[in-house]
């Protein structure tokens, strides 16, 4: 883990730290297409030239709600492009601020980080930048819907 | 060195493939040169390729049959039936180690020098030691007849001739992602030149730079063709390996058959092919085996001794249809109904009501086994409802066609590509969606009138070419909030499944159609059901493409009879409400249950009581321009503001059943009991376990049954011009006014007039009609104007709706 290059994003007010080699680019989003129907944390479809990316509002998707998705956070409008499962995606985050190296192997701290939190982190990851919350991406794009069955299910 | 193995694995199959058909075309005329060349080329190639790497047998058995092709080329000897079937043990023999080389499993030893002797039988030891050693299915006794039957006669070889051989095309192979790569490129190109044209429009004519740019949009839309075109193949490719499959599998069964290609020239998307493979060669298969008869029973029924396998390709529009018909016995309508019952598929009373068709197209359901048929050649796990799923997945459709004792025709539907599918964009409370354009059979921009929108409970129902369809509303089955913006007039998308099912969209308009390339949409987005890929249109924006039968589906417009037995037919729906009558429940303003028959049922009308005209001895509503009396109502006034109506019709008189509620469309299953004692009643009858009276129409008909009398509808003259003949023309038709020339308008009627015609005709002291409405070009009214601006729709309706409510009034 140590020397690898991270994005580092904020997410709701957080610092995020997302693997460089996950991240193709860093988009400003233009126009959103939004999909009827689909789960709220799927903001849209956006075009990035010939290509269409589902647009995850990242927010959203870590399953904050309410008050917390909809906060105060300033976003800079843009987006981390990422590819997973032979899909590409758009992230929309508060802001992206830095690409940094990691120095050091992900590890949790006491407590955890909370039920959202640990669901789509690694771990805590410490960067030249300062300490960051490594994201796993697969958990980030399953959505919040995942944990709520399991809840659902168990009341 | 693994990348150039490959290599040499993929351009040996290719090879195989591509000579299948000259195989076996060469083996019913062995003499034919242009044939033994393309044979001969084959093997000399295997064995060049082979130098490259260590296959001494693969090179040993190649050299051998080119050499023996040699000297048939030098004339040094004449090819016939022996050399043909020994170089055809080679050529399989290398299909088989190259198998082996790719699955990198060791071939078993020996066997090759039988082979390479066979070559030569015919000079040294004629017709005996060496021929054993081929393989069985090549035994010459059992398909040597049918071969020289072709020989003999070249009409009947000609079906396998290609023009010309020699002249195939130069090719190469790519990877498949490069050209992903590529036509996302030249669309990313579009894009920008489309970006761009629109800068030039805003900058304003530029000569010296719109030549130039007129010439990039002709060359881009030559690349963007010939990108498409690329993934595209001819069908050839597939149909060459056929002749091989049907001679091989005829000589295994003891049966001739000849086989006539048709369309090998139709060009498919290369993916498509690929999907389509197995569908075919099972259906080949089947047709072999089951459907043509061994040579002694077809010429005891009269027939060739011969069976013909006709296998055509034709594209129409941006489906390919594939048609396989053999001339053999024929679908056994009675086994597999048996069949279909023994395996509780139906049961012996829907069999009963069943027609030939629909018991024929059981063989695609699943579970429909026809095991005890089976034999080594077609029962290999695969039923044809695995060949109907492979062929759904991918948007088409099968359907069998049977004669008995004179053949089968199997039709297989697919869409041209998987990837490019022509498509309709349609807009619906701001959203724009794609649709495909297989799916649409007809867009209606009726008003709602003529489609006789109707809502039954939840459902609407449209009355398209005198049949009732059902209609979703785009908007709600997306969740979208219409509004106000939703026009009353929805254009109606018919659209039919693959199972013949037609249901309607209701969508605000429709935007273009155009070729989509249509790419996958992430997982989380898929599990919604409704959308079966994204797509990008001209100018950039992002659209999505609906799921057309998931949507179907979904809202259960798949008719439960298809979805169980899998059939084209309206005959039998038809036969169905017939044999159970059903009629519209409803309570009346005496608090009675009653029912009257569906049949007469023409929709469910709603009135404002005011509309109710009871001056006369019978009460009378206007609907839709029409004069029709009212029965049902209650002596007291009405309580209500609205009151329901049901509009029956005879054919000939229309009336209107005034009721409290309308509850539901029932079937009449109990007895029904004669009431004597109100001639109004048909009979009594259970519903629902609940007592009904069902109203006796006739009767009804004959008391109060009249052809309904056009209403006046109140008169209004246009002003000239294009805009208000195609613009202001609908908007007061809809608004319940009857457009009339200046000439025939009566007194009452309502003039719409431009400002400054109204102007100069004041001017001019010319007489004005009674009542008008003017308009002006501006939005900004004029201080102190009474004029309305040209669209505002609004201000305008309420103008016509103040005039006619004026007339009415002053008519009564």
């Amino acid at each position: 883990m140590t020397g690898d290059l991270l994005v580092i994003a904020q997410i709701a007010g957080r610092r995020c730290a997302l693997s460089a080699l996950d991240v193709k680019s860093v988009i400003e989003i233009g126009t959103i297409t939004p999909i009827p129907r689909a789960p709220v944390w799927i903001a849209g479809i956006t075009a990035l030239r010939s290509q269409a990316l589902t647009v995850i509002d990242c927010r959203r998707a870590i399953g904050l709600t309410g008050g917390q998705a909809e906060g105060d956070w300033a976003t800079d409008h843009r987006a981390a492009v990422v590819a997973e499962g032979g899909y590409s995606y758009a992230l929309l985050v508060d802001g992206i601020e830095d690409i940094t190296t990691a120095v050091g192997e992900a590890g949790q701290v006491p407590g955890g980080f909370g039920p959202e939190w640990s669901r789509i982190a690694t771990g805590m990851i410490e960067t030249m930048a300062g300490p960051a919350l490594l994201i796993d991406l697969a958990a980030l794009l399953t959505g919040p819907e995942a944990v709520r069955h399991e809840i659902e299910v168990a009341a | 060195m693994d990348d150039l193995l490959a290599d040499f694995i993929a351009e040996t199959r290719e090879m195989l493939e591509a000579s299948g058909g000259e195989l076996v075309a060469w083996e019913a005329d062995p003499a034919d040169r242009a044939r033994l060349d393309t044979i001969f080329r084959f093997v000399h190639t295997v064995k060049g390729n082979c130098g490259f790497f260590d296959f001494p047998r693969l090179a040993g058995l190649s050299h051998a049959a080119e050499d023996a092709l040699a000297d048939c080329r030098a004339g040094r000897r004449d090819p016939d039936q022996q050399l043909v079937t020994a170089v055809l043990a080679i050529i399989d023999r290398i299909a088989q180690m190259i198998d082996a080389i790719e699955a990198g499993e060791p071939f078993p030893e020996g066997g090759d020098e039988i082979l390479i002797a066979a070559l030569d039988v015919s000079h040294e030891t004629p017709g005996n030691g060496g021929l054993e050693g081929v393989e069985e299915g090549s035994n010459p006794p059992l398909h040597a007849p049918a071969a020289a039957l072709l020989a003999a006669n070249d009409e009947q070889a000609a079906p396998y001739r290609r023009s010309d051989p020699a002249a195939a095309q130069r090719t190469i192979r790519l990877p498949v992602e490069l050209l992903d790569r590529v036509m996302s490129g030249v669309s990313d190109m579009v894009l920008a030149r489309n970006d761009l044209a629109h800068r030039l429009r805003q900058a304003g004519n530029q000569p010296t730079i719109d030549g130039p740019f007129e010439r990039l949009t002709t060359i881009l839309s030559d690349v963007r063709d010939a990108i498409t075109r690329m993934r595209m193949q001819r069908i050839e490719t597939l149909f060459g390996a056929l002749p091989r499959l049907v001679r091989d599998l005829s000589a295994e069964l003891g049966k001739q058959v000849m086989v006539d290609l048709d369309g090998g020239d139709v060009e498919l998307d290369r993916e498509m092919i690929e999907t389509i493979r197995d569908p075919l060669t099972h259906i080949i298969r089947n047709a072999i085996d089951h459907g043509v008869e061994a040579p002694t029973v077809r010429l005891a029924n009269g027939k060739r001794e011969i069976g013909l396998l006709a296998i055509a390709a034709r594209q129409s529009g941006n489906t390919i249809s594939i048609v396989i018909s053999d001339d053999g016995r024929g679908l056994d309508e009675e086994r597999i109904a048996a069949k279909a019952i023994a395996t509780s598929l139906v049961t012996s009373a829907e069999r009963q009501a069943m027609s030939r068709d629909k018991i024929l197209n059981l063989i695609f359901e699943p579970g429909f086994s026809t095991a005890e048929i089976v034999s080594n050649v077609s029962g290999r796990g695969v039923g044809l409802d695995v060949v109907r799923q492979n062929l759904e997945k991918v948007g088409g459709s099968i359907k069998v066609a049977s004669v008995p004792g004179q053949g089968t025709t199997f039709t297989l539907q697919i869409p041209l590509t998987l990837s490019i599918i022509a498509g309709l964009t349609v807009e619906v409370a701001g959203h724009r969606f794609a649709i495909p354009q297989s799916y649409v059979e007809e867009i209606v921009q009726a008003s709602a009138k003529a489609l006789d929108l109707t809502r039954m409970g939840e459902t609407a129902l449209v009355t398209f070419r005198g049949n009732r369809v059902p209609c979703l509303m785009l908007g709600e089955v997306l969740g979208l909030e219409c509004g106000e913006s939703a026009p009353r007039e929805p254009t109606l998308v018919m659209l039919r499944l693959a199972s013949g099912d037609l249901f309607a969209l209701a969508v605000e308009g429709i935007h273009n159609h155009g070729d989509l390339v249509v790419k996958p949409l992430a997982p989380a987005v898929m599990r919604s059901g409704l959308y079966a890929g994204s797509t990008l249109l001209d100018d950039g924006q992002p659209v999505l493409l609906l799921d057309v039968a998931n949507i179907a589906a979904h809202h259960h417009l798949v008719s439960e009879t298809r979805t169980r037995v899998l059939g084209p037919l309206d005959g039998d729906a038809a036969a169905r409400t017939e044999a159970v009558p059903r009629a519209m429940l409803f309570t009346d303003f005496a608090g009675r249950r009653s029912a009257v028959r569906l049949e007469l049922v023409q929709r469910i009308e709603t009135a404002p009581a005011t509309a109710i005209d009871r001056s006369a001895a019978r009460p009378r509503v206007v609907i839709d321009g029409l004069i029709l009396p009212l029965v049902g109502l209650p002596e007291t006034p009405l309580a209500q503001p609205r009151v329901r109506l049901l509009r029956l019709s005879d054919g000939a008189c229309e009336l209107l059943y005034a009721v409290r509620e309308v509850e539901d469309a029932v079937e009449l299953t109990e007895a029904l009991t004669p009431v004597p004692e109100d001639p109004l009643a048909e009979a009594m009858t259970l519903i629902g376990g609940k007592p009904a009276i069902l109203i006796d129409a006739h009767e009804l008909f004959a008391r109060h049954g009249e052809p309904p009398v056009a209403a006046a509808r109140p008169q209004c003259v246009l002003p000239d011009g294009e805009w208000a003949r195609s613009i202001l023309a609908p908007l007061v038709t809809a608004a319940g006014y009857d457009i009339v020339p200046d000439s025939e308008a009566d007194a009452g009627a309502i003039g719409i007039l431009f400002e400054d015609v109204y102007e100069v005709a004041e001017a001019l002291g010319r007489p004005l009609p009674a009542r008008l409405i003017r308009l002006r070009d501006q939005p900004e009214a004029p201080k102190g104007s009474e004029t309305i601006y040209r669209y505002d729709r609004e201000g305008l309706l309420a103008a016509l709706a103040k005039a006619a409510a004026s007339r009415t009034g002053v008519a009564a």
